[in-house]
């Protein structure tokens, strides 16, 4: 379990994190969002005693980082996967984190397999390593010593679809085992899929948390729908109450999908598509760091469909 | 992925780690990774690999080049020594300026978040690898020797100062400048800078103004070395005096500046 409690760290006038307060809980993916810049990287390079905070403290099952003795066999962590010398091989690298933490080198053949780095890449020197099999050996590195808690930056960075797929795995399956894990990523997508739990931050402060359906409940229903004979249908709606307006090659109308279905039944209209528009994660994202964004985000760019 | 999925160790109910069975990290195994790092990539080996294939090809030439009635084992330990002397300072910095240039620091200071104890074990190994040279070097001096079959004679001044303290000094000076600049290529340009142009501009400035030759072994490092190189005389009060002194500004300072500098920068 990972507590961050009223966490601050400012550079000079510059709040990096701002009163930053969360739980990761052990058996839960805990994802952690945010644009570039907000804080994420600096809030976990505090967590593992790299960068002290201003304020606030965090605890990692109940010990301060630096307090954890041989750390590694507790908090695996991932915070740069690029962050190895270019020159050494693969093998080299996780055979020093295995030596440092007192563990056997077969512990190492163990580990790549377990990444599925090939013997003949493990010898290769990491500068002739693809961002992903950096990846790859960087989320090796912090399961080498069988740690319980997993703190990763950014580990779907440069992974391939197929790559990504593996992580979700292999996350999912550590939480269920009673894993603590936290993520983070400026890829709402990639979290999405692999969180219990989400940490939204945007220019150093939280600006919400929760499970996606907490997150998304109070979102106005919407639905998108696409027809042989839209105009029809657009009348057939605004007959109903529901206001209904062009959205691609379709229709965006405020209303559940039951109800634009109920209203092309009646209308006698052919649905080619019917699904919910409501905002996602994407929409609320966007909205909840709008201020924080370094593109203004233009509004049809977040409409789902909007555009296509 | 069936056979290696690895065991999650159960936490407790509350999220709590226990750590009461989990030992910290011995300082001896620090030491022996930190050896390890120093020469487990291709830069590491060939530069400590060509210190010493420089100090064999500088004593085979001076072997057979140099007038035979001054060669003597001290003449050749000097001759290895000094070469040595040159380069071990930048495999010291290398070893420190690496975790910050190619960043390896991260995971350093991530699996022991003791800084000091990484720096000591950095120290040590440093020493260790140091020492492993000065001992090479030896042996390529009296290879030397053997070759040219010079006299067995060295002067204990010469072999305990010029030969071993002088390297030492060496270790120690690579090891601040690494720590003070955590940049390869700068601390390797600094320490040029400081053994080669400084005793060089010292000398033309003592050339010409007689108060400052006088002054500069005070305050010039390299200049106050030069007695630990005069044989079997014994540093006078006054020269131990000036290689204490210039010795604090030049190898005390740095190294507390630096050990400073190093165990509160954030590594990125």
């Amino acid at each position: 379990m990972i507590t961050v409690e009223g966490l601050t760290k400012t550079y000079g006038g510059f709040r990096a994190v701002d009163d930053v307060s969360f739980v990761a809980q052990p058996g839960r993916v805990t994802g952690f969002l945010g644009p570039n810049g907000a804080g994420k990287t600096t809030t976990m390079r505090i967590m593992v005693g790299l960068t002290p905070p201003t304020q606030g403290r965090v605890t990692i099952g109940g010990h301060a980082y630096q307090d954890i003795p041989n750390p590694g066999r507790h908090v695996g962590v991932l915070l740069d996967a690029s962050a190895q010398h270019a020159g050494r091989t693969g093998r080299e690298v996780l055979t020093i984190g295995a030596r440092t933490m007192g563990l056997p080198d077969s512990r190492v053949d163990e580990i790549l397999e377990m990444v599925s780095l090939t013997p003949a890449e493990a010898k290769r020197r990491v500068r002739n390593y693809s961002l992903g099999m950096r990846q790859r050996l960087g989320v090796a590195h912090a399961l080498l010593g069988d740690p319980s808690v997993l703190i990763l930056d950014e580990p779907a960075n440069g992974l391939d679809p197929a790559g990504i797929r593996w992580m979700r795995g292999l996350l999912k399956g550590y939480a269920d085992r009673g894993g603590t894990v936290l993520l983070s990523s400026h890829l709402l997508h990639e979290v999405e899929q692999i969180a219990d739990e989400m940490i939204l931050i945007g220019r150093g402060r939280i600006v919400a948390q929760g499970d996606k359906k907490t997150l998304l409940s109070g979102q106005a229903a919407s639905s998108l729908v696409t027809s042989l004979d839209n105009d029809a249908l657009a009348r057939a709606l605004s007959a109903a109450g529901h206001s209904a307006s062009p959205a691609g090659e379709g229709l965006r109308v405020d209303c559940e999908t039951a109800e634009v279905g109920r209203a092309a039944l009646a209308a006698g209209v052919v649905l080619t598509d019917l699904r919910s528009g409501a905002a996602g994660l994407e929409d609320l994202f966007l909205e909840l760091t709008a201020d924080t964004q370094r593109e203004g985000h233009p509004a049809a760019a977040t409409a789902q469909g909007g555009a296509a | 992925m069936s056979t290696t999925t690895p065991p999650v160790q159960p936490a407790a109910p509350s999220g709590s780690l226990d750590i009461s069975s989990t030992p910290p990290v011995p300082f001896g195994r620090l030491v022996r990774v930190e050896l390890r790092k120093s020469l487990d990539t291709r830069a590491g080996r060939w530069f400590a690999g060509s210190i010493v294939a420089l100090c064999l090809a500088i004593v085979l030439i001076t072997a057979f080049a140099a007038p035979d009635a001054a060669q003597d084992l001290g003449f050749f330990l000097t001759v290895s020594g000094s070469t040595l002397g040159y380069f071990l300072p930048i495999l010291l910095i290398l070893m420190v300026t690496s975790e910050w240039s190619q960043r390896t620091g991260l995971v350093t200071f991530t699996l022991e978040p003791h800084r000091a104890r990484v720096v000591g074990a950095k120290f040590c190994a440093g020493l260790l690898l140091g020492l492993g040279l000065i001992v090479l070097a030896f042996a390529i001096g009296a290879l030397g020797n053997v070759i040219a079959g010079g006299d067995w004679e060295v002067e204990t001044g010469l072999l305990v100062n010029g030969f071993l303290v002088a390297n030492l000094i060496g270790i120690v000076l690579g090891f601040a400048i690494g720590m003070l600049l955590m940049n390869s290529p700068a601390a390797i340009v600094a320490y040029f800078i400081y053994t080669l142009v400084l005793p060089i501009a010292v000398g033309i400035l003592g050339a010409f103004q007689e108060w400052f030759a006088d002054l500069a072994p005070w305050i010039e490092f390299n200049t106050a070395q030069a007695s630990l190189f005069e044989g079997d005389a014994v540093p006078t009060g006054e020269e131990l005096g000036q290689l204490l002194v210039s010795g604090f500004i030049w190898l005390v300072v740095p190294f507390a500046v630096g050990l400073w500098r190093l165990l509160r920068a954030e590594p990125k």
